[in-house]
């Protein structure tokens, strides 16, 4: 992780329909709030609202909005699940 | 122990892999079967897709079984869950909980697949016959019993024998 200026981002399911990819490496040199991080991500991707039902993951954790994104990790993008 | 796998699985298998476990020490063993069925009636279901997080999956449903393992006097879980393409009346899901009492390892059971529906990052798809696809949503009424377990007067081991 030290030393990375990139994140890796994930989209499952309808998510990664809605931007056309499952996976993508963004620039990120300075911690983020995950919040601050979606909103600036639907500017890329209109599509993903309301963003209020999303669920973020950081390193295959639940994170919740005021949670920080550090440059080197994994970053999960989904709606509410529906296994089981 | 949590599997995630594409292969239908026998639950004989599955029942006699988690009592060999237990031999001697377990007095009950409940065990869920979730089945795919026809999530839009109206229309006619022809399959299931379910895609999951890989890693994450695994990690949420570990962390779930620890849980049930604190809460009740539970000897060991096996968790199976099927992802891919599923025909209609095709097993998803095995949740086997093992116990000294049946009383633990009903709750414990219960607890499991409540949780796993609203924590598991795993999603379905459904194929109508028509063709046409749509991602399923989650239920508010699953949402709700899940937060129910952790409410002041959801079960707990001391209340049970």
């Amino acid at each position: 992780m030290n030393g990375s200026a990139t994140i890796e981002v994930l989209y499952f399911a309808r998510i990664a329909e809605q931007t056309g990819t499952r996976a993508e490496t963004q620039a990120l040199t300075a911690p983020i709030e995950a919040g601050a991080w979606l909103t600036a991500l639907v500017r890329r991707y209109p599509g993903l609202e309301p963003i209020d039902r999303l669920k973020i993951a950081i390193n295959q954790e639940y994170a919740g909005r005021a949670a920080l994104i550090h440059p080197g990790d994994e970053v999960a993008l989904f709606e509410p699940v529906t296994g089981g | 122990m949590v599997i995630v796998q594409t292969e239908r699985f026998d639950v004989a298998a599955l029942t006699e892999r988690l009592q060999a476990a237990c031999v001697g020490r377990a007095g009950a063993y409940v065990h869920f079967i979730g089945t795919v069925r026809d999530f839009s009636p109206d229309s006619g279901s022809r399959s299931l897709f379910l895609e999951h997080y890989p890693g994450m999956c695994e990690r949420e449903i570990q962390s779930l079984c620890a849980q049930a393992a604190q809460r009740w006097d539970i000897l060991d879980t096996l968790v199976v869950h099927r992802v891919g393409e599923l025909p209609l009346g095709d097993p998803i899901v095995f949740v086997g909980v093992a116990s000294m009492h049946r009383s633990q390892a009903f709750r414990a059971c219960e607890f499991l697949i409540d949780a796993l529906k609203t924590r598991a990052p795993f999603w379905k798809r459904e194929t109508l016959a028509d063709g046409r696809t749509f991602w399923v949503q989650q239920q508010l009424a699953d949402a709700r019993k899940a937060a129910a377990w952790d409410e002041p007067a959801a079960p707990h081991s001391s209340h049970t024998g």
